[in-house]
């Protein structure tokens, strides 16, 4: 290789910087005016209005309320992947033959393919709106997330363990559970634990499209110009983010050893 | 209640022929050395005994029955009388010894009580006795990650006891241990199999342990029996043919110098 930069490189940096601005003037961006000193003013009286949090006894019980539906919705949901993801996940690593396979692969990717808030919105309208449509949504989503991951864990895991047992005639389950959970356990744990934190913020933001818990508050507060009570909210989803991230690394420090 | 096997031959998947047209008749309690170079066919053989591989052709009877005839579920109780010793142990390395051993039960066991023995151990007592013998009692709840190879392989010989077969096979059992250890565990196999009147079939890579501790000797070699005879009658020159691709007869070493008349004591009951 030579080094500096070849004139194919010049000619593809060129082209990109030819796009973005193209995208500018397509999107009809007023670049300059993100620059001037009205906008800055704007800016800041916009951050203003958010400070302080809202702080009313009731409005904190309320934001206290929906942060506990958030958190059952993402724990929920996410058991409920882990159980699905599971049980797609055998027919999916082959343990059930070529056919299976192909048909719980198939069925992984739909899940999977379709994002949290596409399987929230067909959640609200199939169930109504709360926290059972968003329960739903993210248990579909995270079903064909950690059936894969699953799968994946379950293929790069040797068979002899299990074979050994049913060569001692134990059943099809008796074998998995002696001599195929002890080897995934681990990954298995490691996977769902990283879904759940992902999932709380998810379930955080799931209630714009009317699926329960803290967006749902966030999404009124907004929709009112109630920044100050917006930003009580915000701060709750951060401190819940914050605190699940630390359960589940001391979680996952806890089982490694 | 033994087993036989007639005419039998096995074709692994990748083509390689591990048996030709075995023919092999073992009687009730009889104990049987299989040696030979690795490569032989030993494994193949003794996978085969333990109902474990469907061979391309021939008979073959286990315990007075035919495993690849009857029912999935008849296969099943067949291989709950089955113990093997797998050549390296097959045991998931986070699992904790004593559900390691209670897993030889699992094909006796039903799932009920299978399941609820992995989140509470059921039958602790019967697995730490089954260790005491292999000198392991006081690592029934340890990790089997914790463990050495030697020890290791023990923890799977213990789940084979515990199992209690009717037919005892076991591969290379004592590949990961030292002469000496070698030696008590070959004589507890032994010790086990008289004791329960069962039949014993170990693959063993050294010869002189064969020899020592049972009284027939099977050489194999390249997927066909080469000599089939009592442990006596062994000539050297048949260990010299059945070893030649490889160079030299192998021994356990230290114990091939140890008195055969009298050998070393038992841990065993």
């Amino acid at each position: 290789m030579r080094a500096g930069i070849s004139p194919a490189g010049v000619f593809g940096l060129m082209l990109l910087l030819t796009a973005a601005a193209g995208s500018f003037v397509f999107l009809e961006m007023p670049l300059g005016a993100l620059f001037t000193g009205s906008a800055a003013r704007e800016a800041v009286a916009f951050v203003g209005r958010f400070i302080p949090p809202e702080t009313d006894p009731a409005f904190l019980a309320k934001v206290g309320w929906a942060a506990l539906e958030t958190l059952a919705i993402s724990l929920l949901s996410t058991l409920l992947a882990v159980l699905g993801g599971v049980a797609l996940a055998l027919p999916a690593a082959g343990r059930q033959g070529p056919l299976a396979r192909q048909a719980a692969r198939f069925v992984l990717n739909l899940l999977r393919s379709v994002p949290e808030l596409v399987w929230a919105t067909l959640m609200v309208l199939a169930a109504g709106l709360g926290p059972f449509a968003g329960t739903l949504a993210l248990a579909l989503h995270t079903t064909g997330v950690l059936g894969r991951l699953f799968a994946e864990a379950l293929e790069n895991t040797p068979r002899s363990p299990a074979e050994a047992l049913t060569g001692l005639g134990a059943g099809p389950l008796a074998a998995f559970f002696y001599g195929v959970l002890p080897l995934v356990a681990p990954q298995w744990l490691a996977y769902a634990l990283y879904r759940w934190e992902m999932n709380i913020r998810m379930a955080a933001i799931l209630g714009f499209v009317g699926a329960g818990g803290l967006g749902a508050l966030l999404y009124y507060s907004l929709s009112l110009f109630h920044e100050a009570e917006a930003s009580t909210v915000i701060l709750a989803m951060l401190a819940m983010a914050v605190a699940v991230d630390g359960a589940s690394a001391w979680l996952r420090r806890r089982m490694a050893g | 209640m033994g087993f036989s096997l007639e005419g039998v031959g096995l074709t692994h998947a990748n083509g390689f022929r591990a048996l030709h047209d075995v023919d092999l008749r073992v009687a009730a309690g009889e104990r049987v050395a299989l040696v030979g170079a690795s490569g032989a066919g030993k494994t193949t053989l003794l996978r085969v005994l333990a109902a474990a591989l469907r061979p391309d052709g021939g008979q073959v009877s286990l315990l007075g029955m035919e495993p690849w005839t009857g029912s999935p579920a008849a296969l099943r109780r067949l291989r709950a009388r089955i113990g093997l010793v797998h050549q390296a142990p097959p045991i998931p390395p986070r699992q904790r010894v004593v559900t390691a051993v209670l897993a030889g039960r699992l094909g006796q066991w039903p799932l009920w009580k299978s399941l609820a023995s992995l989140l509470y151990p059921l039958d602790p007592e019967g697995a730490r006795h089954e260790l005491a013998r292999l000198d392991l009692g006081e690592r029934l709840y340890e990790r089997c990650d914790r463990l050495s190879g030697g020890q290791l392989q023990r923890v799977a010989l213990a789940r084979v006891l515990y199992q209690q077969p009717d037919l005892l096979l076991a591969d290379e059992p004592v590949s990961a241990m030292d002469p000496a250890l070698s030696e008590l565990t070959v004589a507890l196999l032994n010790e086990e199999a008289i004791r329960r009147g069962v039949t014993l079939v170990a693959s063993l890579h050294a010869v002189d342990l064969a020899l020592r501790h049972f009284p027939r000797v099977i050489g194999v070699k390249d997927g066909m029996i080469l000599f089939d005879m009592p442990a006596s009658q062994v000539r050297e020159a048949q260990l010299r043919e059945l070893y030649a691709a490889e160079g030299g007869v192998p021994m356990a070493g230290v114990a091939a110098a140890a008195d055969v008349a009298a050998p070393p004591p038992l841990r065993c009951i």
